[in-house]
């Protein structure tokens, strides 16, 4: 070949770790549209049952996502205080979620207890055991890529998602709110996120950190999603 | 072992059939379904941005030419423009989304329609990306040794499958006459003509010629069902088994098979997959954004969303506004036929200086497909 490739970009700015987390996220994008679930979902072949093994699925992961960041803002040094403040109020702003997601299971005719006394999937006992022990390691900045994931299902999937289940399903709004509530990406949404990226990089360890974290998390995620059957 | 050439891009030509076509007169080409104007047509037009396009089809709905013989058009055109003639040619690779025939291939009926003496052909049926399927094929093939004129052609004849006959009668038509938004979007977005490339193992003795650096095509189809088609139903669509000849014609048109449609949710995903294909090649150093002069990009910059664009600038994958060259909304959007429609108008534009690097971008959005060409002016 005489095309040969140019030299790589350095590799540990914040704009390299940004798109090496763009392109894990796109192939994670593509990898959960083929789950047994998101299939039946964008193929009109969604039920009830299957919504409400859904919210079931993903109680145990919202629940468990304030307490691991909590738990990682408790091992970040005084080094990192503001990237701490910032996963502190994060972990605040979300830590009763899973409640929303209950109240939703309740508005599609769903008993309560059925989804507070569910079983973590094995997919979501994976995902979770992996979340806390990243949490627990010292300045476990890796997490962030792991946060890009899950925000980044917040933001862009989970309103197609809901909206996909509500039109399916002929849901009433007080069925749909968790997933329609975390809204549509924006450009601020992006910033927020690369500003908390500005305070761990340029570093290239944790630039490698954050990028296989986001990996690791993505795999996993798929994994729960897969193991969701009603 | 033979080494391989550098092969070069030494003539461009378009075919855009009649008279620019404004807004307003669209659906005076392609028609209206049940006598009455679309309600959808303007919100697609602002959505892609064309304001004037070619049909070849005339007012009252006559063919005023053929897929193939645009293609021969703009391959005489890029001959021409390469100092070339007719009889030169060794190698032909003509692409299209739909061909004039289901048989024989396109490849053939180009050549039918150019007339000559025996030469190679390929065909590549894909939508937009199989331009440089296409082109790909040609290069190598002078890379290798092959052929010393090798010329890549791509044409599309899309108002011809718009018109009222494709709609009238099918499912895709509701109670009160309105046609489904997956189908009738389309008919605002595509229109008609060809255009091809010379490819040589040697610059032209005069003017820019524009060596092939690279060309990489990226089909995502395993992990994406078709997001544009034609050939079987909504439902049916992700079912190769059900294609529309199994049904057979009359109760495939029926069912609404036969039109060409598109699935904007899947849309959606399908752009942030481009984007992450394109990403990838940035990130591998495939791409350079800092070194591309000139972006050539089948996609106008506005129907990508804000949110990102501004991925693309913090992933220093942006390529500036004041390096996009585009005749998309002049020309309309003409499917595969778009890049060398385009890069034909950039040659002529006089914008080129030696040692810049061009940078093609072709998304197809059939099913998740991204295509890229790098070229450097010598």
């Amino acid at each position: 070949m005489t095309a040969v490739a140019a030299m790589p970009p350095r590799g540990d700015d914040v704009s390299d770790v940004l798109r090496r987390l763009a392109i894990v996220f796109a192939e994670f994008e593509a990898r959960l549209a083929q789950t047994p679930l998101i299939r039946k979902l964008t193929h009109g072949r969604f039920t009830l049952e299957d919504y409400r093994a859904f919210l079931s699925g993903l109680r145990q992961q919202v629940m468990d996502g304030a307490l691991w960041m909590s738990r990682a803002a408790s091992n970040i040094d005084e080094e990192h205080l503001e990237l701490r403040s910032r996963l502190m109020r994060h972990a605040v702003a979300e830590h009763r979620d899973f409640r929303l997601l209950e109240a939703d299971y309740v508005a599609t005719g769903g008993p309560l207890s059925e989804i507070q006394g569910a079983e973590k999937n094995i997919g979501s006992e994976a995902l979770s055991a992996w979340m806390f022990h990243e949490a627990s390691r010292p300045n476990p900045f890796g997490l962030l890529g792991a946060m890009w994931i899950i925000e980044g299902l917040g933001q862009i999937k989970a309103l197609e998602w809901g909206r996909a289940a509500q039109q399916r399903l002929e849901l009433a709004d007080e069925a749909v709110r968790f997933l329609v509530y975390h809204g549509e990406n924006d450009a601020a949404h992006i910033a927020e996120f690369e500003a908390m990226l500005g305070l761990v990089l340029p570093d290239t360890a944790i630039a490698r950190r954050i990028v296989r974290t986001a990996e690791v998390t993505a795999r996993l995620y798929v994994l729960q999603i897969e193991e969701i059957a009603p | 072992m033979t080494l391989l050439r550098d092969a070069y891009i030494t003539g461009a030509g378009a075919f855009l059939p009649g008279a620019p076509i404004s807004n307003d007169r669209i659906e005076d080409h392609i028609g209206r379904i049940h006598g009455r104007c679309s309600l959808l047509g303007r919100r697609a037009l602002r959505w892609n941005g064309v304001r004037t396009r070619h049909y070849a089809l005339d007012a009252a709905g006559r063919a005023t030419d053929s897929n193939a013989g645009m293609c021969a058009k703009a391959v005489r055109a890029a001959l021409d423009d390469a100092g070339l003639g007719h009889a030169d040619l060794d190698y032909l690779a003509a692409a299209t989304t739909q061909g004039d025939y289901l048989v024989p291939g396109h490849g053939v009926t180009v050549h039918g329609e150019l007339g000559g003496g025996p030469i190679e052909v390929a065909s590549f049926q894909s939508v937009c990306g199989s331009a440089l399927m296409a082109a790909k094929a040609a290069w190598l093939n002078v890379r290798a040794g092959e052929h010393d004129v090798a010329v890549a052609c791509a044409g599309e004849f899309s108002s011809r499958w718009f018109q009222p006959g494709f709609y009238e009668g099918t499912d895709l038509v509701d109670d009160k006459g309105r046609l489904a938004a997956e189908a009738d979007f389309l008919r605002f977005t595509l229109s008609d003509g060809a255009g091809a490339i010379v490819v040589e193992p040697a610059p032209r003795p005069s003017g820019l010629s524009l060596r092939i650096e690279h060309i990489d095509v990226v089909s995502l189809a395993g992990a994406f069902e078709p997001c544009m088609w034609a050939g079987a139903s909504r439902d049916d669509r992700c079912d190769a088994a059900r294609g529309w000849s199994q049904a057979g014609p009359v109760a495939a048109h029926a069912a609404g098979s036969i039109a060409l449609m598109q699935d904007f949710d899947l849309l959606k995903r399908v752009i942030r997959a481009w984007v992450g294909v394109y990403l990838k090649k940035v990130d591998e150093g495939r791409i350079v954004p800092d070194e591309v002069d000139w972006l050539l990009c089948h996609y106008s910059a506005q129907s990508l969303r804000d949110e990102l664009m501004s991925l693309l600038d913090k992933t220093a994958g942006a390529i500036p506004p004041e390096k996009w060259f585009s005749n998309l909304d002049k020309v309309g959007n003409v499917g595969s036929a778009s890049i060398w429609v385009m890069l034909d108008a950039f040659l002529k534009s006089g914008r080129l200086q030696p040692g810049q690097k061009v940078l093609c971008v072709v998304p197809e959005s059939g099913r998740a497909l991204a295509g890229f060409m790098m070229l450097e002016a010598v």
